[in-house]
């Protein structure tokens, strides 16, 4: 569901208006649960926090020694934001998202690097209790709506209890009168939902419900790992209305995976592009979906059939993305399937260009970029 | 409430026609074992060194007990003594009710395999949780081979294995029975502790032969569970090691009730060989003289109480199923 450059603009403008015409509302809101529970006082009074990921590298073990999934990642998610990363399956979309948490899995680990997190520190140094209070208190973590993320055998009110009582609070009561009013806030009946099985939940309501686990302790990043894959045309844009509103009234850093372009398109401030394990392109959303630089973007880009126009204009990237085992040590990932490959693609890996906020790894573009520059001269 | 009443009315209508099913298809099989109950009697009293004028004589007395008139005729009579609780009189034993026999034998096979049956599935499920955990290391190698290799040897094996082990190379325990002979039966502490002492090795295997399947399936069941993406979920949500493990604890657990229950069921037909091995006078072992001594009425008896018994586990285990997952509760609600 790929929305052209108009509409983004369009809908970006409606945002903003929305989010002025709710500001009013957050600060009531802040107050609100700044009397609730009060053992999550500190986390409520802070705004939303900043991450800053730095040359992150994430390995897996195989038979055929460490492969990296995550290499040499530099990446900011400003305060108050919604980034979207948009890649292939096997781009090491989601196990950028799981270092955020510091929850890459074996047999993978974070290799080197750092995701400094506002309030937090460094997560990739956190070991224990501290990993565990911050999983959940300072960062919340929505799976896919298609996984089951319920344990099947409780209720969603016993679940949240038990979540309370890992996270020391104190106020159960409180806790619960937040759920109620996050999954009101979402359109469902909190009292029926809390007292309601996974199983007699659909695939939209368990996404809402995943989201009220994210955010019922108030945390104020919150990472969202393919939420609407797996859903209808018509969930999927309640989830992320629901999503880019919450975001707005809670006051949110919010992180989003994805491999549909629409998604990012319709709700990120900040876009970035992920390919063998790499961000090749980052920018403001709208810039980059709009006069997108990265042969990659531009290929993914054309790939998308068009409401209007012949549907055959829609081409197709050649070749395959890269699996762990397939990704070249060294040059481009990309210049198997690239267009614009020049000889220096073949030995060195594109550095990452700044062009203001827009950052592009690409030998061909920055090439292009210092001719235009030397013409104007 | 109501819906677990119909519920359970439909299982209890279900299994009084199995067992119908079942009575009848016994009864017509018993009867047409070669050899009938006088001429096995008559037989065994040769082997043991009568004459065969005694011997015949001696059988004579039997003949007031079989059964009379055509199969058919037999068959109505069986059913309508079944339907007054009556299994009618044993014919290898004279004089003794089947159900007096079938009681006194279910003792002593009730309570061994029961105690031997909760202790391999009490220990197989902690060590399979373990096994499960530590899948990737040597201890959950070192319990997974004890549980396929336990899992694999045939239970007459065990029990031959143990009873020459601790009966004969190291006489720790007795080789048959029940308890001392010279002891009073009675509930004295010298009398008790000689049961125990004599039901050590026949529990002991059925705690042996049981511990290698209970073990494999629950770190199969954990290892499946721990891959679940709740489990995942719950530790990105920052929920405490412990409830995470009772998380898995009690989703892995769930199918193992069910095979509890069915092999809980299967006791009442005792251990055969075991029962055998150790002469241990359960219904394994009465069953097993019954089909020598071609009792029909025994017989048909102790295949009842088998059958009845599974049909009753089956509903337990249902029953338990659908109190312990909601899963299972809200489906039948909805049909």
């Amino acid at each position: 569901m790929f929305v052209p450059a108009e509409k983004v603009s369009m809908t970006l403008g409606e945002r903003l208006s929305a989010a002025v015409g709710v500001r009013g509302d957050r600060s009531v809101e802040a107050a609100r649960n700044t009397g609730a529970a009060e053992g999550t006082r500190d986390a409520r009074r802070s705004g939303p926090p900043g991450v800053r990921i730095r040359d992150l590298s994430v390995v897996y073990r195989t038979a055929a020694g460490e492969l990296p999934a995550v290499s040499g990642i530099d990446l900011d998610l400003p305060p108050g934001t919604i980034t979207g990363v948009v890649g292939e399956s096997g781009s090491g979309k989601s196990t950028l998202a799981l270092s955020l948490l510091n929850a890459v899995q074996p047999p993978g680990r974070i290799r080197s690097g750092s995701v400094e997190i506002d309030g937090l520190g460094d997560v990739t140094r956190l070991r224990g209790e501290n990993l565990r209070k911050a999983r959940g208190r300072h960062i919340g973590y929505v799976f896919q709506a298609a996984q089951n993320s319920l344990n099947p055998l409780k209720t969603v009110g016993k679940q949240l209890l038990d979540l309370g009582r890992s996270h020391e609070i104190r106020d159960l009561r409180g806790l619960v009168r937040d759920a109620k009013d996050l999954l009101g806030r979402m359109g469902m009946d909190g009292a029926r939902v809390l007292d309601s099985h996974q199983h007699e939940l659909s695939g939209g309501m368990r996404q809402r419900v995943g989201i009220m686990f994210a955010l019922v302790l108030n945390a104020h990043l919150v990472v969202l790992d393919e939420p609407t894959t797996a859903l209808d045309m018509i969930t999927q844009a309640t989830i992320l209305r629901i999503v880019r509103e919450v975001h707005e009234e809670r006051g949110l850093t919010t992180f989003i995976i994805t491999h549909d372009l629409g998604v990012v398109a319709e709700i990120a401030d900040r876009l970035a592009i992920m390919y063998g394990g790499r961000v090749v392109e980052q920018g403001p959303t709208t810039e980059v979906l709009g006069a997108p630089r990265h042969p990659y973007t531009q290929g993914l880009i054309r790939a998308i059939p068009r409401l209007v126009g012949d549907l055959g204009e829609a081409r197709a990237l050649p070749g395959r993305p890269p699996t762990l085992g397939t990704v070249p040590s060294r040059g481009c990932v990309f210049r198997e399937r690239c267009d614009l490959r020049m000889d220096v693609c073949e030995t060195e890996e594109p550095p990452a260009v700044p062009y203001g906020e827009w950052i592009v790894a690409c030998h061909a573009v920055a090439a292009r970029d210092a001719e235009t520059r030397e013409e104007k001269e | 409430m109501t819906v677990i009443a119909r519920r359970l009315a439909g299982h209890l209508a279900r299994g009084f026609a199995m067992i119908l099913v079942v009575t009848t298809i016994s009864f017509v099989i018993i009867r047409s074992i070669p050899g009938d109950p006088m001429r096995a009697r008559y037989e065994k009293l040769v082997e043991q060194g009568m004459s065969p004028d005694q011997a015949e004589r001696a059988t004579a007395a039997l003949y007031g007990f079989m059964p009379k008139g055509t199969l058919w005729e037999q068959y109505a009579d069986y059913m309508r003594g079944l339907l007054h609780l009556d299994l009618g009189q044993s014919l290898s034993v004279p004089g003794a009710e089947v159900t007096t026999l079938l009681a006194s034998a279910a003792t002593w096979t009730i309570l061994p395999v029961l105690v031997g049956t909760l202790l391999s599935f009490a220990v197989g499920i902690i060590m399979g949780v373990y096994a499960a955990i530590k899948r990737s290391s040597k201890l959950g190698d070192v319990l997974a081979v004890s549980g396929s290799l336990l899992h694999g040897l045939p239970q007459y094996v065990l029990a031959l294995l143990l009873s020459a082990v601790f009966t004969t190379l190291l006489p720790i325990f007795p080789t048959g029975g029940t308890a001392d002979v010279t002891l009073e039966p009675g509930l004295n502490a010298a009398y008790i502790g000689s049961l125990i002492q004599y039901a050590t090795m026949p529990v002991l295997t059925y705690a042996l032969a049981g511990y290698g399947g209970w073990i494999l399936a629950m770190k199969s069941s954990v290892v499946t569970v721990l891959g679940d993406d709740f489990i995942m979920a719950a530790e990105l949500r920052g929920l405490k090691r412990g409830l995470i493990f009772r998380y898995v604890a009690r989703n892995a657990i769930l199918p193992l009730f069910t095979i509890l229950a069915l092999s809980l069921g299967l006791l009442f037909g005792g251990a055969i060989f075991i029962e055998r091995i150790f002469t241990y006078p359960g219904l394994g072992l009465l069953l097993l003289n019954s089909i020598t001594d071609r009792d029909y009425t025994l017989m048909g008896g102790a295949f009842l109480l088998i059958t009845v018994a599974i049909v009753i586990a089956n509903i337990v285990a249902d029953m338990l199923y659908t109190a312990i997952d909601p899963r299972v509760r809200s489906g039948q609600e909805a049909s």
